[in-house]
């Protein structure tokens, strides 16, 4: 029904201007180089759509970058290249993104596993890092917290699905209720063992 | 003040009345069932912030999400077929989080080029001040966005989304801003809410208008909405409101006006919210000297027939729309049935408010059967039109392209 409506809309929607009903842009990056700095300093303050929307050009994108640095996203400069060279590859408005790229499966072969597919693209490397805290704990520090307790699994499961009232500083924890119980358990597991 | 906002349903009651007597077939309503609303998923709720979940709980069903983190929502013209917008379909921009205030704590501190610091509570406000009702046009700059090609960074604003045009209650900004005494250097002032980021690093947005803006009788600092309470995704408890210009200026969970000498400095002033003097091709930076967004230009949208409506051929249609401008005044509404071949005036209702939308109709008696479409075109007092398609700028701001709504005429 809805791609019907989106259809006839079109038909009658002049050349120059979209229909109102488009397709839903992607809730998570693309996978390639340099997708896990772009996840963790940009889907903190808004959502990965606001990446996936819109295909830029490269000098779009390195004004957007400046901009959100006004804003106060938290990129070094020195993490400012990789993130446009990532933006600029692949949602480029004048380049279609590379094919089966190979450098992403590497990027995730390099980067582990399952887990490290599932912690970039529910963002939870947005917040958290392996072993640096940024704007929460660190995993190891959240393994540290747990060692020794026998309720931990079911405690940090609850913690990630419901999300926290901000234990480990000012900024409270994202409810992610989207995650399947298997990939929670799989998370929860890898968590507790970083100490 | 002008108790009456001057914008009544008559034009669509007398029409309604001569419709029935002909039997004329109005707008199926299945046309208004097709929108499948989309619903914005669950994020973060952080302490002393609204939901989402709560804030579209309070919005009309047809109300579309176009991002969830900071949320943004809005109705498509249809769904604005009213003399002015009910809160429900009042569209949402924030650009962090939604507060959760507590108006008896609240406070509303004027500083800067003033000759005293003041402060008010919301009791004193509504005592202290005379109480003014106005309606008039509150648009994001970026509203209608998705007009551009190619598209613009931004919010996805439908070519008629990220608009409206409610009653407001409140008192004057001149009014508070005399109370403190404005020194004779003053030129800009600044209001700042008390909205915030997930991350301490994240800038407050603030915006500077113009004095002479800020002393116009209908800028306000808003106390209510529609004659009710101010609802907590449009500022409650305080708000500025300046109408006519991009929706930033009127900054919302308003607790501080700054009175300064030069436009306030910060991205919100001199990266975001700025146009292009004169035109760049697409795809291109923003010039070093291009201007900060402010009144909106001449515009108009088509809020009946809805797109896809069913009218039967040799019964009448009525066209219906709304025109504004920022600044000025509408003087002419004209319609076109043939793609802009040829044009016909629509009549206007031009009382209301100085910064009100004007309702623009005109009857349709469509001779054959098919599909049919209806343009609008509206000329501001000094001669400004909408053109077919708005000049391309790198932020998306001030689409205001014709609209066009195609129905279909049964035999």
């Amino acid at each position: 029904m809805r791609r019907l409506v989106a259809v006839a809309a079109g038909l009658f929607v002049m050349a120059a201007v979209a229909p109102a009903q488009e397709a839903e842009p992607s809730r998570t990056l693309m996978p390639g180089k340099g997708v896990e700095i772009t996840t963790a300093r940009c889907v903190i303050c808004h959502d990965a759509q606001h990446i996936t929307r819109t295909k830029l050009s490269r000098g779009e994108w390195e004004f957007n970058i400046k901009n959100m640095i006004e804003r106060g996203a938290p990129i070094a400069p020195a993490e400012i290249a990789p993130i446009l060279e990532y933006l600029a590859t692949y949602y480029n408005r004048d380049s279609a993104p590379p094919a089966a790229d190979a450098s992403a499966s590497a990027s995730a072969e390099a980067g582990g596993d399952a887990v490290t597919r599932l912690l970039t693209t529910n963002a939870c490397t947005a917040c958290h890092q392996p072993d640096k805290r940024i704007v929460g704990p660190s995993f190891k520090e959240v393994a540290v917290k747990y060692a020794g307790d026998v309720a931990a699994p079911g405690a940090l499961a609850k913690k990630i699905r419901e999300g926290g009232a901000g234990a480990w500083g000012a900024v409270p924890m994202p409810p992610n209720a989207g995650l399947s119980d298997a990939d929670l358990s799989q998370v929860v597991g890898w968590i507790l063992q970083q100490k | 003040m002008n108790r009456n906002n001057g914008l009544n349903d008559v034009t669509r009651r007398a029409f309604l009345t001569r419709a029935a007597a002909a039997g004329a077939a109005m707008s199926s309503p299945a046309a208004f069932a097709q929108v499948a609303p989309k619903p914005p998923i669950a994020v973060a709720e952080p302490a002393g912030t609204v939901s989402n979940s709560a804030i579209m709980a309070e919005k009309f069903s047809a109300m579309q999400a176009h991002s969830d983190r900071p949320l943004t929502a809005s109705v498509t013209a249809e769904y604005h077929h009213f003399a002015a917008t009910p809160n429900d379909r009042m569209f949402v921009r924030n650009n962090l989080l939604t507060p959760d205030l507590d108006a008896s704590k609240h406070r509303l501190t004027v500083k800067g080029l003033v000759d005293r610091d003041v402060s008010f509570s919301i009791d004193e406000l509504r005592k202290n001040f005379p109480q003014v009702r106005t309606q008039a046009m509150l648009e994001c700059a970026g509203s209608g966005r998705t007009g551009f090609v190619p598209r613009p960074s931004g919010t996805p604003w439908p070519t008629t989304g990220g608009m409206g045009c409610p009653v407001w209650n409140g008192v004057r900004l001149r009014d508070v801003l005399n109370a403190a005494g404005v020194k004779p250097n003053a030129a800009h002032v600044a209001g700042q809410g008390g909205d915030f980021g997930v991350i301490a690093t994240v800038a407050p947005v603030i915006r500077s208008i113009p004095l002479a803006k800020a002393m116009e009788q209908h800028t306000l600092v808003v106390l209510g909405m529609n004659d009710g309470p101010l609802p907590k995704v449009h500022g409650y408890p305080l708000r500025l409101m300046v109408p006519g210009w991009a929706g930033s200026a009127s900054t919302k969970w308003l607790h501080t006006l700054t009175v300064l000498d030069v436009p306030f400095k910060g991205t919100y002033m001199d990266t975001s919210y700025r146009i292009p003097r004169n035109a760049v091709k697409p795809g291109e930076k923003m010039p070093p000297d291009a201007a900060v967004t402010e009144a909106w230009p001449v515009k108009s949208m088509i809020t009946h027939p809805a797109p896809n409506a069913v009218f039967k051929v040799g019964k009448p249609v009525l066209v219906e729309g709304r025109a504004w401008v920022g600044e000025g005044a509408i003087d002419r509404v004209d319609v076109s049935f043939d793609e802009g071949a040829t044009w016909q005036r629509a009549a206007i209702n031009s009382g209301g408010d100085k910064y009100a939308w004007r309702v623009f109709s005109i009857e349709h008696w469509p001779k054959r059967s098919g599909y049919a479409t209806v343009l609008a075109r509206a000329t501001d007092e000094r001669g400004h039109t909408q053109p077919i398609v708005a000049t391309w700028n790198p932020l998306g701001y001030f689409w205001n392209g014709m609209h066009r709504v195609g129905f279909v005429v049964e035999a």
